[in-house]
């Protein structure tokens, strides 16, 4: 079953085409990440999903709804959850108080307690929410995106601002909501937590979907070329070493193979017979960051100098994007 | 952040049990009314700058015209009212007015602003429940504010109304239309910066012209006035006061057809979301 099914999504801002045909589907119970950088069309694309905005063409399914059809919204809006990258709770009402109200609007709601305990605000049950750090109360977001048994369940940059253990908690929670049956459908700047949590992943940039797949296999990062680095041993030239190997970066050279079994054991043998160690020696597959860079270098290198971004067209944008990169605030 | 999945056997019943009820109008709308309605009054009770502006400001208004006017008997000035029987319902009617009109607008602007609006408009709570919800809570408000004024009014010697059924219904609608209208200018305020700003240009020249803090006896000025919203607000507030009978309905009328203005403003164009599209 597909839970969330877009084609040929449109969406204009003025002159600035924000979305341009953009292509997806995400499968019932897996978690998809949506990559891109900012002004990209992720939160555009997104907020059509989640109903809020309108789109200018193509179709979009959400558990089999339309989100734009505003007669079906009530029931649509039952079956999903969303957290959205601003905190926007009652500061005088406890942390139980906020999610039994929300609860109360939901037709089959889960236990409040239960979904306390889920994401691990037990200590705080009773706390106000002005009272609360930065992080609680963006697990009291992530509680308030459950309460109501979601189908469908929307992350905007779930972990932005939270620290290195907080994220861990935060991807065990999601692991396991998936391995309950909710189908999870994520925004992240992380390239390590889409690889963490992702079953797929697409990656849009100026608008469109530049590549979708899975974590490991996005881009051709499966078959790409492992990369062998090392410092090149003193007394040694680039021509010495037996394999090919790039001029020096940083004190580095670095080798590219498909298979690097041969290479490396012709390289250590080498080495060996010299006497001198390989040192800061690494083998590395391109990582997801990697494929990703890639991906959206060349896109990112004409937004900039194209006069209408998305982000003149959404003002907040910028001050995610600041807030993004400030971990450990919070705005109020 | 630690994770405890709940037991597989809760959550296969739980499946199931949203399967049997799809449907969100099945628990019945009043309870949910209820439901909106408790938390609402929770939030605004546990605030206590909420309160402490809701319902210090008119007491100390009507503490310090009492002082002013107090011992006055029966003068033209106060179409042969004394000065605290004029004062009373009028000081009475601007504070269901802060209370509906501008409190309410205000508070929507924020709450459009902090993104509470949005939050809550992706859950399935009706449009209609929230806005319900709101209405009880600036009524349930506005009779605190009423209650208080009358109270101290009569520690001033100013006698009962003597029909509390008129000023009950005055109160009500007075109360239903302000509101409207604060939904309706909440509807046209772009950010919640200027909320208090463009609330206050449009209700202190209202309050002025209306009579409510010295009557005014130019028949034009009252004529114009008496289009507008909160004159016949006034009127119907002081005639229970005045001994002069209790329903105003020719005010009561030009007061519901505000709200009904009101309505419509916001009905054609509130916004729930912080970003226009």
């Amino acid at each position: 079953m597909t839970a969330v099914a877009v084609e040929g999504l449109l969406k204009k801002y003025g002159d600035h085409e924000a979305v341009r045909g953009v292509d997806f589907a995400v499968e019932e119970g897996e978690i998809f990440a949506l990559l891109g950088p900012n002004g990209a069309g992720k939160t555009t694309t997104m907020e059509i999903l989640e109903g809020f905005r309108h789109r200018d063409g193509g179709d979009v399914r959400v558990l089999g709804r339309d989100p734009g059809d505003k007669t079906d919204g009530r029931r649509l809006r039952g079956q999903i959850g969303l957290v959205l990258q601003d905190i926007a709770v009652e500061p005088y009402l406890s942390v139980r108080e906020t999610i039994a109200r929300n609860a109360g609007y939901y037709p089959a709601p889960r236990d409040v307690d239960e979904v306390i305990g889920l994401v691990g605000l037990e200590e705080k049950r009773d706390a106000k929410v002005k009272d609360l750090s930065g992080g609680q109360k963006r697990r009291l977001d992530l509680a308030l995106g459950v309460i109501g048994d979601p189908k469908l369940l929307f992350l905007d940059e779930p972990t932005t601002g939270f620290d290195p253990g907080a994220r861990r908690g935060a991807w065990e929670v999601v692991r396991s909501l998936r391995d309950a049956g909710t189908t999870i459908l994520l925004t992240t700047h992380y390239m390590d937590e889409a690889q963490a949590l992702a079953d797929s992943v697409a990656v849009i940039a100026a608008g469109r979907i530049v590549a979708a797949g899975t974590p490991d296999t996005i881009g051709g990062r499966d078959s790409a070329l492992a990369r062998i680095r090392f410092a090149l041993p003193a007394g040694a030239a680039i021509d010495d070493v037996p394999v090919q190997v790039s001029d020096a970066e940083d004190g580095l050279v670095t080798a590219e193979a498909e298979e690097p079994t041969a290479a490396l054991h012709r390289l250590t043998s080498w080495a060996l017979d010299r006497g001198t160690p390989l040192e800061r020696l690494t083998v590395e597959q391109p990582t997801l960051e990697d494929v990703y860079l890639g991906l959206t270098s060349s896109y990112a290198q004409q937004e900039a100098s194209s006069p209408s971004t998305e982000r003149g067209s959404t003002p907040s944008s910028a001050a995610r994007a600041r807030r993004g990169r400030r971990p450990g605030r919070s705005r109020r | 952040m630690t994770s405890t999945l709940p037991p597989t056997t809760t959550e296969t019943t739980r499946r199931v049990d949203r399967a049997g009820r799809e449907r969100p109008d099945e628990r019945g709308s009043l309870a949910l009314l209820a439901h909106q309605i408790r938390y609402e009054q929770l939030s605004f009770w546990r605030n206590p700058q909420s309160m402490v502006f809701t319902f210090v400001l008119p007491i100390v208004i009507i503490s310090v015209f009492g002082a002013v006017f107090a011992g006055s008997e029966g003068e033209d000035f106060f179409f042969g009212l004394s000065g605290l029987q004029y004062y009373t319902p009028t000081i009475a009617a601007v504070s269901v007015l802060g209370a509906c009109y501008g409190q309410l607008a205000i508070v929507l602007a924020m709450r459009r602003q902090t993104g509470v609006l949005k939050r809550l408009h992706a859950t399935p709570l009706p449009a209609w429940v929230y806005f319900a919800g709101l209405l009880v809570h600036c009524v349930v408000v506005s009779v605190v504010d009423v209650a208080l004024v009358i109270g101290i009014g009569r520690l001033y010697g100013v006698p009962w109304p003597a029909d509390w059924l008129a000023l009950a219904l005055t109160l009500v609608l007075g109360a239903a239309s302000f509101c409207a209208l604060g939904v309706g200018v909440a509807s046209l305020i772009r950010n919640s910066e200027a909320a208090p700003a463009v609330v206050q240009f449009i209700q202190f020249p209202l309050v002025f012209i209306s009579g409510s803090y010295f009557p005014i006896h130019s028949d034009v000025m009252n004529n114009i006035a008496g289009l507008l919203p909160v004159k016949p607000f006034n009127d119907a507030m002081l005639a229970p006061f005045a001994h002069q009978g209790g329903f105003q309905w020719k005010e009561l009328a030009v007061l519901a057809a505000w709200g009904v203005v009101g309505a419509l403003i916001a009905v054609r164009s509130f916004r729930w979301d912080p970003r226009p599209e």
